[in-house]
């Protein structure tokens, strides 16, 4: 430089990424979650609460046969209701609660994971004081953003697919006396947990990151996230069920769409995401 | 030295927050093999200097150049380059002390093996090889802040800027970082940029030094110039075993460069101009028969130099500027 003019806009040129420091931003962020309890329990309970005891319990209800939902499905549009009421009526209350109304509540995992994983990512690092001899290290902006985007981003989409295969696995099973048959995975929750799940994600560390960037401490990250991503959980559990209901292309868009605000959050979070704002925040 | 050869140059450098003004104009150098001291009290801008020349933190405006890089296009580099150890140590608690090099090791281009090796021989050079399997988390301030200091220097790199070295630190370890910051310069050529508020450290290592208030930059050189740009006046202390006589005051005072002579309890102060006087001092004694028992020339240490500046720093705030006055009192009506 060899004017004293203002330098704020000055840009680096671009470079590729250097995907051996964000592999090692990842696998240190990956090893210190697992040695977390305070990030390792919720993300196994919630999960484990959601996907294991919920199939089981119903089943359980099923098997008794006291429960009728022809209650609910005449609550439902005709259009809404006709997969559930083309199935035997013993096994309505199976499909409709674990292949339609456990879906949505199903995103839950996906998102609380991704935000809590980067609410330890970002925030956490401010948390630990290890964030000013972080920014001191020659890793740049983009490939440090990238390291903590996919070490939240991996893991959650990871536990919603191993937690799905263990639904399955205890769905099938509890539901086996009143199915005879094994009725999961269907083509409906493929898009769910495939397409929607991932987007979901993406969507919750959109937010966290910039909530992170603020916040002064991981609590501080996920009480301001909580506050931004309550509403939206509302808001989703109440859509997808009608979405699901009315059938697999309708569910496909509405997870275009979310991965559009998805891709939108995230690349307004890598612009934010500066050393220099980090910094100014120490 | 050209502006070429200096490892650190720059020249207004300004950066504010939304508090106010951390740093205002700063321009300063350092040179290779140099311990440049930063010194200040809290929130005088020396982590602020420190963040902005390691490319850290953008300035507002200015330019800089630190090892030939520009810190805020080729800061990476730059920073393959510097070593930092920040006031926290910033260990991150979870992982081992030799978990915590290793990482920095990946992150600096080092295979795994060479990051291990390297962060064993610190830590071994710094006594905590014993250590270094153990989870950082209860280790004390000053276990970790020797740990910092093997991760700031675990690449050998060329400046090193060092922030609070020996806070925390007890007084055996304190001589050893003072040592080792000390022959690192000497030894290695390598360059130091030291914040501290320890002015004994500071006089020990540094060969100039840059005292900062509030974010403005009060004085930089070495402690010699400092003292001589505030005094103009050499004080030298006479033991001549009683108050000196009248007529020895008058001889004294009488001398070229002798500005003034008081006697004391048991002698008397003269100043004079400069170092060199003092011969003249004492021959003037014993021309008028006194007996000298001890001759103290008196050269201002890094604690005055520093309190007196501190001092000027504060008489300078408290007087509003004059053109501000003029403009205050042009909208009062008298």
């Amino acid at each position: 430089m060899t004017a004293l003019d203002p330098v704020r806009d000055v840009a680096a040129p671009k470079q590729r990424t250097d995907w051996g420091a964000v592999r090692a931003i990842m696998r240190r962020d990956l090893a210190a979650v697992t040695r977390s309890k305070a990030v390792m329990l919720p993300m196994l309970l919630v999960p484990l609460l959601m996907l294991v005891l919920l199939p089981m319990s119903v089943a359980l209800a099923a098997n008794g046969s006291a429960l009728d939902v022809t209650k609910i499905l005449n609550m439902l549009p005709g259009r809404l209701a006709e997969p559930i009421s083309l199935v035997p009526n013993n096994e309505q209350l199976i499909i409709l609660v674990l292949g339609y109304l456990v879906a949505p509540l199903f995103l839950i995992v996906p998102l609380m994971v991704s935000a809590v994983l980067a609410g330890d990512a970002f925030a956490g690092e401010k948390e630990r004081k290890t964030l000013e001899s972080l920014l001191h290290l020659p890793i740049r902006d983009r490939d440090l953003y990238i390291g903590k985007l996919l070490v939240s981003f991996i893991p959650s989409v990871a536990v919603s697919w191993l937690g799905y295969l263990l639904f399955c696995v205890v769905a099938n099973a509890s539901a086996w006396p009143v199915m005879h048959r094994a009725f999961m995975p269907t083509r409906l929750w493929a898009v769910v947990i495939l397409w929607i799940a991932p987007a979901v994600a993406a969507v919750g560390l959109g937010i966290m990151v910039r909530v992170s960037i603020r916040a002064n401490n991981t609590q501080e990250a996920q009480q301001l996230g909580g506050a931004v991503v309550l509403p939206l959980v509302v808001l989703a559990v109440a859509q997808t069920t009608a979405l699901m209901l009315s059938g697999i292309r309708l569910t496909f868009l509405a997870g275009c769409a979310i991965w559009v605000v998805a891709i939108w959050l995230n690349v307004r979070g890598a612009r934010a995401f500066t050393r220099d704002r980090m910094a100014a925040r120490l | 030295m050209g502006e070429r050869d200096l490892v650190i140059d720059c020249e207004a450098l300004t950066r504010s927050f939304p508090a106010g003004v951390a740093l205002d104009a700063l321009t300063l150098d350092a040179r290779p093999g140099e311990v440049l001291a930063l010194l200040g009290p809290n929130g005088a801008g020396k982590t602020t200097t420190m963040r902005l020349l390691n490319g850290v933190l953008l300035p507002d405006s200015g330019r800089a150049s630190v090892l030939g890089l520009d810190p805020w296009t080729q800061g990476e580099e730059l920073r393959r380059r510097t070593g930092v150890l920040t006031e926290n140590a910033g260990l991150d608690e979870r992982f081992t002390a030799l978990e915590n090099l290793e990482f920095v090791g990946r992150l600096r281009g080092m295979t795994e093996q060479a990051a291990r090796k390297r962060g064993m021989d610190l830590l071994e050079r710094f006594d905590m090889g014993h250590r270094a399997d153990v989870r950082v988390q209860g280790f004390s301030t000053g276990q970790r802040k020797r740990i910092a200091l093997a991760r700031a220097l675990l690449h050998d790199p060329e400046l090193l800027f060092l922030d609070e070295p020996t806070s925390g630190l007890d007084p055996a370890a304190t001589r050893d970082v003072v040592d080792l910051i000390g022959s690192l310069a000497a030894d290695h050529g390598r360059t130091v940029v030291l914040c501290t508020h320890f002015l004994g450290e500071a006089g020990k290592l540094a060969s100039r030094m840059a005292v900062l208030f509030r974010g403005v930059l009060h004085a930089f050189g070495t402690p010699g110039d400092l003292a001589a740009e505030l005094w103009s006046r050499f004080e030298v202390r006479l033991d001549l075993g009683a108050p000196a006589a009248p007529p020895l005051i008058a001889a004294l005072t009488s001398l070229p460069h002798v500005h003034e002579a008081v006697a004391t309890e048991r002698g008397a102060i003269v100043f004079t101009s400069a170092r060199d006087d003092v011969p003249s001092v004492v021959a003037a004694c014993v021309r008028e028969r006194s007996t000298v028992f001890g001759v103290d020339p008196r050269d201002p240490n890094l604690e005055d130099v520093y309190f007196a500046l501190e001092a000027q720093a504060a008489r300078s705030r408290s007087t509003p500027a004059p053109d501000l006055v003029g403009a205050f009192s042009a909208e009062v009506p008298s």
